[in-house]
C-alpha cells in the first residue's frame, strides 16, 4: 500500500472513532446524562471528519458533515436547545454520515437527493434557512490531497516592489497570523504551502518562517512538524475571512490571528528594504550579518536540549493520556503466530524432556518450566494486542434499533452495559451480523406495539439491553427484551407444520424455544421482512459456534426473552483436556467440562439403540459414547475401560462423554481445520502436540447433536447420517 | 576532511511530497558527515515536510563542519521557498541566508 493509501485508511480508522463518538455523544445528550463537554466533543467529531474529508476531496461527506456541523454549532451556541426530537433527527444524520463515510471508503458515490433530504430535515428541525443548503460549497474550500494524482501547486506571487510598498494603503486590515502544525496535520495530508497561498490570496503577505525546531538529523522524525509560520497580512478582509482558511486544521495545528493596532507595527519601510535586499535591487549595501547558517546551527543546538526536555514531558503527559499506536494488523497476526509456534516448540520441547526421563529438579527441567510460564505470558501479552472493547459493535446496536423501531412503528430504548469488555477483534467483526439480527428479532417479534404493551400494563416504550461480560474466562454476551417472550404454542406448531418435530412430540419449554435455532425454522411466513432477511437464527447460531461460542435462550411468557451467547476471548489458544478414544488423540475445550469421574457399570442403563444414560448422583445423564459418534469404532465401548467427561451445554443441559482415557491439561494453539483442510463436523479446530502429532478439537455442542440425530435416527429407523469425521 | 573528498550528491525527486520525506531524511543520514549536494533541478514542488528535512539536513551538516549545498535549483524550487518565507540561503553553508 502507499503512503498516500495508507494515510487514507488511518483517515477511515479514525471517521469510525469520530462516528462512535459522535454516536455516543447524541446518545449521552439524549438521556440526559452530559453537558457542554459533550456538545463540543459532538461538534469536533463531525468536524474532524469534515476536515479529513475536505483533504481528500470526499464531496459529498464534506456537504453534509458542513450542513451537520451547522447545525451542531446552533447547540453548541446555545441557539437551539437539543430536545428529543432534534437529537433524534441529529442521530438519523449521524447514521448517514456513517453511510457516507462507508461509501467513501469504497469509493461509492451517494445519493444526492437522500442527502438533500436529511440536510433539509435538519434545517427544518434546527430552525435553519432552508435555502437548498445542501448544495451549497462549504464557505472554504477544501485543500486538496498533496497526491500525486491531485496535485498542490505553489503559485509564485509575482510582486512588483514598488507596487507593493505603494499599495499597502493605511486604510487596510493588518493582521498577524502565525501558523503552528503539529504532526496530525501532515498525517492528514495537510500542506503549509496550501495555507500560506490562500492567505496571499486574500492580500499582501509577508512570510517568515520559524525553523528554530528543526532537530539534526538524528533527532528528525521525518513525519514531525517543526516549522512554524508567522504571515502578515494586509487585507480587505475581516478576521473571519482568514480563520475561514484554517477551518479544515484547526484541530491540527496553533493558530493565532491578531490584528495589528496599528501600521507602524508592519514596519513596511523595514520589510521593503528587505525585499530589496533579498532581491538584490537595493543600492543599500547589506547590514553586516553574521553568517545566518551558523547562526541558525547555534540556535538550533541550544534549543535541542530545551526540545529534548519539552519532548519528555511530551512524553510523561502523553504516557499519563494513555499513548496509543496503530499497527498493521498483518504485524499483530504474523506475531500471534510467531507466538503460537513457540508455544507448540515449547510443548515439543517439554515432551522430548520427559520421554529423555530427566529428572522435574534438574536445572533443564525447570528452566523448561520458566520458557513455558514465559511462553504463556507472552502469549497473554499478545493476545491482549487484538483485544477490543466490545463497545463499538454495541454502539452500532443503537442504529440497528433505531432503525428496526421506526419500521416496525414501536417504541424501543436500547441499555448497554459492560461495553468496556474486551475481546478479540476477529471475534467481534464476528459478532455483528449475528447481534444485529438478533436485535431486529426483538423488536420485530419480541416487543409489542405500543397499544398492546399499554393493555398489558407496561411501559409503552419496549426496552432491549444488551450485556457483555467476562466470566470463567470467556466473554458472556446478552442480549434481553422485555417484550411478550416466545409465542410457545406458535412456534410448536410451526415446527410441526416445518416436519421438525412428530406432532405427538413431548418437548419441555425450554427444547420448544430451542426450535427456533433449528434450520428451516425461520421462513418468509414466520418472519417479516425486517428480521427474515435470508437470516434465519440457525444461521446466529451456527455463526456462534463457528467463533467457538454457544447460545442459549430462556423466555418468560408475558416477560419477554434472553439470549446469552458465551464466547471464547480468543480465536488462538485454548485450554483442553488431552483424551484419548480408539488412539485417537481428542481435545475437549476445559470450559466445557464440569468434573470428570470413573463409571461404574451398573450406574449405566440401556435405553435402546446406541443410547445409555448414567446416573450421577440421583440425576440421569445422556452418555455419548465419543469414539461411535465420530465412527472410530462400531461397537460400545466398555465402560469399565473408559471415563466419563460430564460437560455442560448452554442451557445447563448436560451431557457425559464417554472416552478411553484422560492423559492431561495443556493449553493449546488452535490451527483451523476448515482453512488447513475443510471443515468436519463435531470438530472444531485442530493443534499440534508436544509429540508433533495432529489433535482434533471436539466440538462439543455439534457432538452432542451429532449423537441426538443418530438416536432420532434409530428410533425412526433411518439410515444413519455418516458423519464427517468417520469419513 | 570533508573538502578532500568527492561530495556525495542526491538528486531531490520532481514532487517532494509527504511520501519523499522519509527516504530523503534516510539519504542525509547515510551521508552525514560527508558533503553533500542536493541536486534540486527537477523540483516541481516541496511539500513542508521534505522542507523540515532538507533544513534538518543543512544545519547537520554545518554541525559535522561539512558542507551542504543545493545545485541547480529549478524555478519552482526557488518559488516554493519563497511561498514559505525562506529562500536558497538557508541551504547553502556557503553564503549567508537572510
Amino acid at each position: 500500500m502507499d503512503t498516500m493509501a495508507a494515510i487514507k485508511q488511518t483517515f477511515f480508522q479514525e471517521c469510525e472513532e469520530q462516528l462512535v463518538e459522535l454516536e455516543s455523544g447524541l446518545l449521552a445528550l439524549d438521556d440526559g446524562s452530559s453537558g457542554p463537554d459533550t456538545v463540543n466533543a459532538v461538534f469536533r467529531a463531525v468536524h474532524s471528519i469534515k476536515g479529513g474529508a475536505g483533504a481528500f476531496g470526499l464531496e459529498q461527506l464534506v456537504r453534509f458533515a458542513h450542513a451537520f456541523e451547522t447545525a451542531l454549532d446552533l447547540v453548541r451556541a446555545g441557539k437551539i436547545a437539543p430536545t428529543k426530537p432534534i437529537l433524534k433527527i441529529m442521530l438519523s444524520a449521524a447514521d448517514m454520515l456513517a453511510d457516507l463515510v462507508r461509501v467513501a471508503r469504497e469509493d461509492g458515490v451517494a445519493d444526492d437527493a437522500e442527502i438533500t433530504r436529511m440536510v433539509q430535515q435538519l434545517e427544518s428541525v434546527c430552525g435553519m434557512p432552508t435555502s437548498g443548503t445542501a448544495e451549497k460549497t462549504p464557505p472554504s474550500k477544501p485543500n486538496a490531497i498533496v497526491s500525486s494524482d491531485d496535485d498542490f501547486d505553489f503559485i509564485p506571487i509575482q510582486i512588483s516592489l514598488e507596487d507593493l510598498i505603494d499599495a499597502v494603503p493605511i486604510s487596510q486590515n493588518c493582521f498577524q497570523v502565525t501558523f503552528d502544525p503539529k504532526p496530525g496535520f501532515y498525517a492528514r495530508a495537510n500542506e503549509p504551502a496550501l495555507l500560506l497561498r490562500d492567505l496571499a490570496g486574500l492580500g499582501e503577505t509577508n512570510v517568515t518562517c520559524d525553523t528554530s525546531r528543526i532537530p539534526s538529523l538524528a533527532e528528525l522524525d521525518p513525519e514531525g512538524a517543526y516549522l512554524a509560520w508567522t504571515v502578515k497580512l494586509h487585507t480587505d478582509k475581516d478576521e473571519k475571512t482568514i480563520r475561514d482558511i484554517f477551518e479544515f486544521v484547526e484541530f491540527d495545528c496553533e493558530i493565532t490571528i491578531t490584528e495589528l493596532a496599528s501600521d507602524e507595527e508592519f514596519d513596511t519601510a523595514a520589510f521593503s528594504q528587505l525585499l530589496s535586499v533579498a532581491s538584490g535591487q537595493s543600492d543599500m549595501p547589506p547590514e553586516p550579518v553574521e553568517p545566518k547558517l551558523e547562526k541558525l546551527a547555534a540556535e538550533i543546538q541550544s534549543r535541542n536540549e530545551e526540545a529534548n526536555a519539552r519532548k519528555n514531558e511530551g512524553a510523561k503527559a502523553f504516557n499519563q493520556a494513555g499513548a496509543t499506536i496503530r499497527v498493521d494488523l498483518e504485524r499483530v497476526e504474523r506475531l500471534i503466530d510467531l507466538v503460537g509456534e513457540l508455544v507448540i516448540n515449547q510443548a515439543i520441547l517439554s515432551q522430548r524432556v520427559a520421554e529423555a526421563r530427566i529428572a522435574r529438579s534438574s536445572a533443564l527441567a525447570m528452566g523448561l518450566d520458566d520458557l513455558e510460564q514465559l511462553s504463556r505470558e507472552i502469549q497473554d501479552s499478545v493476545m491482549a494486542i487484538r483485544a477490543q472493547p466490545v463497545k463499538p459493535i454495541f454502539q452500532r446496536m443503537s442504529r440497528v434499533v433505531r432503525e428496526a423501531a421506526d419500521m416496525t412503528g414501536k417504541s424501543v430504548t436500547l441499555q448497554c452495559d459492560g461495553d468496556t469488555t474486551e475481546v478479540d477483534k476477529t471475534v467481534i467483526e464476528r459478532l455483528t451480523d449475528p447481534l444485529t439480527h438478533m436485535i431486529r428479532n426483538a423488536i420485530d417479534h419480541g416487543i409489542e406495539k405500543p397499544e398492546a404493551r399499554l393493555a398489558a400494563g407496561k411501559p409503552e416504550t419496549g426496552h432491549i439491553r444488551l450485556a457483555a461480560m467476562h466470566r470463567s474466562g470467556r466473554v458472556v454476551i446478552e442480549i434481553s427484551d422485555d417484550g411478550g417472550g416466545i409465542n410457545r404454542e406458535r412456534v410448536r406448531s410451526a415446527a410441526i407444520s416445518k416436519g421438525l418435530i412428530e406432532p405427538e412430540a413431548q418437548l419441555s419449554d425450554e427444547e420448544i424455544d430451542n426450535l427456533i435455532f433449528l434450520p428451516g425454522f425461520s421462513t418468509a411466513s414466520t418472519v417479516t421482512d425486517m428480521s427474515g432477511r435470508g437470516v434465519g437464527m440457525d444461521v446466529v447460531k451456527r455463526s456462534i459456534q463457528a467463533l467457538g461460542g454457544r447460545i442459549a435462550i430462556s423466555s418468560t411468557p408475558g416477560k419477554g426473552s434472553s439470549f446469552v451467547m458465551s464466547l471464547p476471548l480468543t480465536l488462538a489458544v485454548l485450554d483442553g483436556m488431552i483424551v484419548s478414544v480408539h488412539e485417537e488423540t481428542l481435545i475437549v475445550p476445559l470450559t466445557a467440562i464440569v468434573e470428570t469421574l470413573k463409571p461404574l457399570k451398573n450406574d449405566i442403563y440401556d435405553m435402546g439403540g446406541e443410547s445409555r444414560v448414567i446416573r450421577i448422583r440421583d440425576t440421569f445423564v445422556p452418555l455419548i459414547d465419543i469414539g461411535r459418534v465420530l465412527g472410530y469404532r462400531n461397537e460400545a465401548a466398555d465402560p469399565d475401560e473408559c471415563v466419563v467427561v460430564l460437560i455442560d451445554l448452554e442451557g445447563h443441559a448436560r451431557r457425559a462423554l464417554l472416552v478411553d482415557t484422560i492423559q492431561g491439561q495443556r493449553q493449546v494453539v488452535i490451527k483451523s481445520l476448515e482453512a488447513n483442510y475443510r471443515r468436519v463436523d463435531g470438530i472444531a479446530a485442530a493443534t499440534i502436540l508436544g509429540d508433533g502429532r495432529v489433535a482434533l478439537i471436539l466440538d462439543v455442542d455439534a457432538v452432542v447433536e451429532n449423537a441426538n440425530v443418530r438416536a432420532h435416527a434409530q428410533t425412526n429407523n433411518v439410515p444413519l447420517l455418516e458423519t464427517a469425521a468417520a469419513e | 576532511m570533508s573538502k578532500e573528498r568527492k561530495p556525495e550528491e542526491i538528486r531531490l525527486a520532481e514532487n517532494l511530497d509527504i511520501t519523499e520525506a522519509a527516504p530523503l531524511a534516510a539519504d542525509l543520514v547515510k551521508f552525514r558527515g560527508s558533503d553533500i549536494r542536493i541536486d534540486a533541478s527537477q523540483v516541481r514542488k516541496i511539500g513542508g515536510q521534505c522542507l523540515q528535512v532538507l533544513l534538518s539536513g543543512v544545519s547537520t551538516s554545518i554541525q559535522d563542519g561539512a558542507h551542504f549545498e543545493v545545485i541547480n535549483p529549478s524555478p519552482d524550487f526557488t518559488d516554493s521557498l519563497e511561498a514559505f518565507g525562506l529562500n536558497l540561503s538557508f541551504f547553502s553553508s556557503q553564503e549567508p541566508a537572510l
